[in-house]
């Protein structure tokens, strides 16, 4: 492109011309320039109140989460003449944890939503957050609050029970009667065992609650090595990394009926369909009782955050009905304000009140105190 | 020293300031950090899935190598000594693979081999079966394949390239002095040939060990590589096993590195001839037509294949079974969800970094061919440096080390597009470096000795016959940036994604179709800066491996 014409072929009285490289370098700086300057003034960070959270936040709802969002936050953004910027970072919840990690020294957030009782136990997560008693802790059953975290670093938002769910159209009762009353040791053998689907405990939140239910089914109700179910189940089992990843391959694989995911689920299948549900929930059997494992999420405050005053502001505006209400239909979780009218579809999925919740059987300083050591164990169960 | 000395000497040191500040600073920092705040080293390395991880990782890439050049060194001698017509075309064609981005080859992997791809489609119409029957693009098998694939090219075209340089008259005087084949091939063409053997197993031994997407792809989370395990320590804030990892994956690649480097030198040595013998496909006996012909058609399966099928995979939708162009609508659409963001993402940062890769190669290019000692030696570890260092690693560091001082936490493209360029700037370097080596010295004496002054030198004389090494340069560095996957997962938000992370997302949620259209448009983009790239260098690109 520079002044290299051969001279070969050419009229040999002429010389090339010689251009001046100058120009041209100038010509691309300058479009260059413009370019990333146009760039960058449309992507330029204005400050704003950051949320940080997963990017399916009240996201899986007819309408989608731009304008959920916007509905449930305009009041807080009016009332305090800030905009709201919440930013879904296409992680599970560790991830999260761990970018905020990554940027404690300099916090861009100042809230974030979607930690849950699991992950705030570990050290790592507590590291990041400032804990925070809010007023409108009345509005909402103290039973969250011991279930969630009793320090106060989280505060509940919202909960569900992680339980497995199976697709009605593939199998059912009559063909499997173990779904009824289902116990592990069903689960284990290999026709159940490759039909199931979970998660990675290291990275998704539904996985780590499938494995500390499994723990806690084995240690505590049956007194067994916990190991054992997952060594059975080793070749057959699938582990996806996250829940979108699981839920997909259930949903598309003809061979995988069953999946560990939130006992809302047939609701939502009530409501896409606008029948009855086509996905029915297999929760565990022990004792004669059913069992599940609750997964309380909460909204904390990002310890050293640009704007603490506004995060608390915004924590006890998370417990206001305007946000509550929005999370049946949106999240398919149940809001933690339980005296809030429920929508019709969740009378198709299982409520706190027909299980058992596992937790209870685990103590958080002894999930705490094992975590990563049932980790390494369960890698270990995994390494071919 | 006076100032236009000084002026020089800054330019000099530009890349290595930037290098320091950029890589080597972030890098330290966070190794640092996590040696001595994390899980400590002896623990790591004691626990049972780690060492599974760094044995598998081990394992996995000298079982790929071993595939690759024993795949390859008949692809080598067929290239360099069948005469056929279209054999500098198929030459060039062997580096596309080669700037093809890993995440799209486990797109065409996926297509050709895997489950409802193309041979399981004809396996399932032979036997009348309604499911899928065969897949290989998945575990272990799938690894090693697509590993194969990527580096059959590489091995094909350094051996090749080495057997053409040897003289013709050797093998010719051992003939008449009564060498069986056998023994002319063991005594002559492989001593020959040896360096160049050993260097592409080095450098396709060093790209394995350090695979990524593929192995995400691929590895079902329990077949891990280090570089894999690197990034799923930083995701559960482990940093003591992220720091442990990377220092032993340091100390590997560089050592390779160390290798390669030594076995290119040495291969430098011999001359090149441009009078190889070649023979046509007719004077071949019926045996050896067979076994031409059976390899070819391996090597059309499985280089070629992936590649092709890659435009299936952008309309063929293997779920619901039926053919599509929702990839399509969705890659142009407009909205958070939509793909043209990521294109236009992809191509702006790809753009940029490749600026900046050629802006620093060429002093870096230029430090490489300094007469000093130890100038060559630091700049050529320089831009091996990126090359031997995990890019989850380097990511993480940018973050840490620049992006959250800075606040660019929140709209982090400046440090992806630092990345990227950190990442071509090897390739463009090296290519100008080749250039410079072919400029002829007598020219700019001559220049000198016309009065020209060291800027009009460099302006009129330098930079011009430099303009095609530059550009070749420019496009191996724009095909490395714009397939860049792990530091770009790794640094972007949402609203960063470009087209190679947006397949992975895709791929992770089944949406097969989305990845297969955002996989074509990347193999074309890729395609056509190779044939700019052809058309510049006169088909010398290989040399710039």
């Amino acid at each position: 492109m520079l002044a290299c014409t051969p001279l070969g072929g050419e009229k040999m009285t002429e010389y090339p011309v010689r251009r001046d490289p100058r120009t041209i370098i100038a010509v691309v700086s300058i479009c260059v320039i413009l370019v990333v300057a146009a760039y960058a003034a449309i992507t330029w960070w204005r400050p704003r109140f950051v949320v940080y959270t997963y990017s399916s936040f009240l996201d899986w709802g007819d309408e989608g989460a731009d304008v959920v969002l916007e509905r449930a936050f305009a009041p807080f953004e009016e009332k305090y003449g800030i905009d709201v910027e919440i930013i879904l970072l296409e992680v599970d919840a560790n991830g999260i944890i761990s970018k905020l990690v990554a940027e404690a020294a300099n916090p861009v957030a100042d809230v974030v939503i979607g930690i849950d009782n699991i992950l705030i136990l570990q050290e790592a997560a507590k590291s990041v957050l400032e804990p925070y008693t809010s007023p409108s802790l009345s509005l909402i059953n103290e039973t969250f609050v011991e279930l969630l975290d009793q320090d106060h670093y989280l505060t509940p938002f919202d909960f569900g029970l992680v339980t497995l769910i199976y697709s009605m159209n593939t199998i059912n009762t009559t063909t499997h009667p173990q779904l009824g009353n289902l116990t592990f040791a069903d689960l284990a053998e290999a026709e159940l065992a490759s039909a199931l689907v979970t998660e990675n405990p290291h990275f998704s939140s539904p996985g780590l609650s499938f494995l500390l239910s499994q723990i806690a089914v084995y240690e505590k109700l049956l007194s067994q090595d916990w190991t054992n179910w997952w060594e059975d189940v080793k070749d057959d089992i699938d582990v996806q990394e996250g829940w979108s990843e699981a839920w997909s391959v259930w949903s598309s694989d003809p061979n995988k009926h069953l999946l560990v995911s939130y006992g809302t689920d047939p609701a939502y299948s009530a409501n896409y369909l606008g029948t009855a549900p086509d996905t029915a929930v297999a929760p565990f059997y022990y004792n004669e009782q059913y069992w599940a494992w609750m997964q309380v999420e909460g909204v904390g405050l990002v310890k050293n955050g640009p704007n603490p005053e506004l995060g608390r502001a915004f924590i006890d505006y998370c417990l206001n009905a305007t946000v509550q209400t929005e999370i049946p239909l949106n999240q398919w979780m149940f809001p933690v304000r339980t005296d809030l009218t429920l929508p019709s579809a969740y009378q198709y999925a299982i409520h706190p009140d027909e299980v058992s919740v596992l937790n209870q059987l685990l103590s958080s300083t002894e999930i705490s105190e094992n975590l990563s050591d049932w980790l390494t164990l369960w890698d270990t169960t995994r390494t071919p | 020293m006076n100032t236009r000395e000084l002026l020089r000497y800054a330019i000099l040191a530009l890349p290595f300031l930037l290098l320091a500040v950029f890589l080597l600073y972030p890098v330290f920092i966070v190794t640092l950090q996590g040696f001595f705040t994390g899980t400590p080293f002896q623990e790591v390395i004691t626990t049972p899935t780690i060492q599974f991880t760094i044995l598998f990782t081990f394992n996995q890439a000298v079982l790929s190598t071993f595939m690759a050049v024993f795949i390859g060194l008949p692809g080598a001698f067929l290239i360099a000594r069948l005469r056929f017509r279209g054999k500098s075309l198929v030459k060039a064609m062997m580096i596309v693979p080669f700037v093809l981005p890993p995440i799209v080859v486990v797109v065409g992997f996926l297509q050709m081999f895997g489950p409802n791809g193309v041979i399981d489609s004809i396996l399932m119409w032979i036997q009348g079966s309604s499911t899928s029957v065969f897949n290989l693009a998945t575990g272990v098998p799938g690894i090693i394949l697509a590993h194969t694939f990527y580096n059959v090219p590489l091995v094909l075209l350094m051996v090749s390239a080495s057997l053409e340089r040897l003289n013709p008259e050797i093998e010719e005087s051992a003939e008449i002095l009564g060498a069986r084949p056998l023994q002319r091939l063991h005594r002559i063409a492989l001593p020959h040939i040896m360096p160049s053997i050993l260097a592409s197993a080095v450098l396709t031994f060093m790209f394995c060990f350090m695979s990524f997407p593929i192995i995400l792809a691929f590895g079902q989370g329990t077949y891990m590589t280090i570089e894999a395990q690197i990034w799923n320590a930083f995701r559960v804030f482990d940093y003591g096993q992220a720091s442990s990892l990377t220092f032993i994956q340091i100390i590997i690649t560089l050592s390779l590195a160390y290798v390669y480097i030594k076995l290119g030198r040495q291969e430098t040595n011999a001359g090149p001839t441009a009078s190889i013998k070649t023979t046509s496909f007719n004077r071949y006996g019926v045996i050896e037509r067979i076994l031409i012909l059976g390899y070819l058609v391996l090597i059309v399966i499985l280089v070629l294949g992936p590649i092709v099928t890659i435009a299936r995979a952008s309309v063929f939708d293997p779920i619901a079974q039926r053919y599509t162009l929702e990839g399509f609508v969705n890659l142009f659409s407009i909205g958070s969800q939509g793909g043209l963001r990521y294109f236009i993402n992809s191509l702006f940062y790809a753009g940029l970094a490749t600026i900046f890769a050629v802006i620093l190669g060429i002093p870096l290019a230029i430090a490489m061919r300094s007469r000093s000692k130890t100038i060559p030696t630091l700049a050529s570890a320089m831009i091996l440096l990126p090359l031997g260092i995990s890019s989850i690693t380097v990511a993480y560091g940018l973050v840490l080390a620049v992006a959250v001082p800075t606040g660019l936490v929140t709209n982090p493209w400046p440090i992806i597009v630092v990345a990227q360029t950190i990442i071509g700037l090897p390739f463009s370097a090296r290519a100008i470096e080749i250039a410079m080596s072919k400029i002829d010295p007598a020219l700019m004496e001559q220049a000198d000795s016309l009065g020209a002054s060291r800027i009009q030198r460099l302006l009129f004389v330098e930079l011009p016959l430099l303009a095609p090494g530059i550009l070749v340069g420019g496009v191996f560095a724009f095909a490395m940036a714009i397939g860049e996957m792990s530091a770009t997962l790794f640094i972007a938000l949402p609203q960063n994604y470009t087209l190679a992370v947006a397949i992975y997302d895709y791929l992770a949620v089944r949406a097969f179709v989305e990845a297969g259209a955002a996989a074509l448009i990347l193999v074309v983009v890729c395609v056509v800066a190779f044939l700019v790239m052809e058309r510049i260098s006169e088909g010398s690109t290989g040399g710039a491996l």
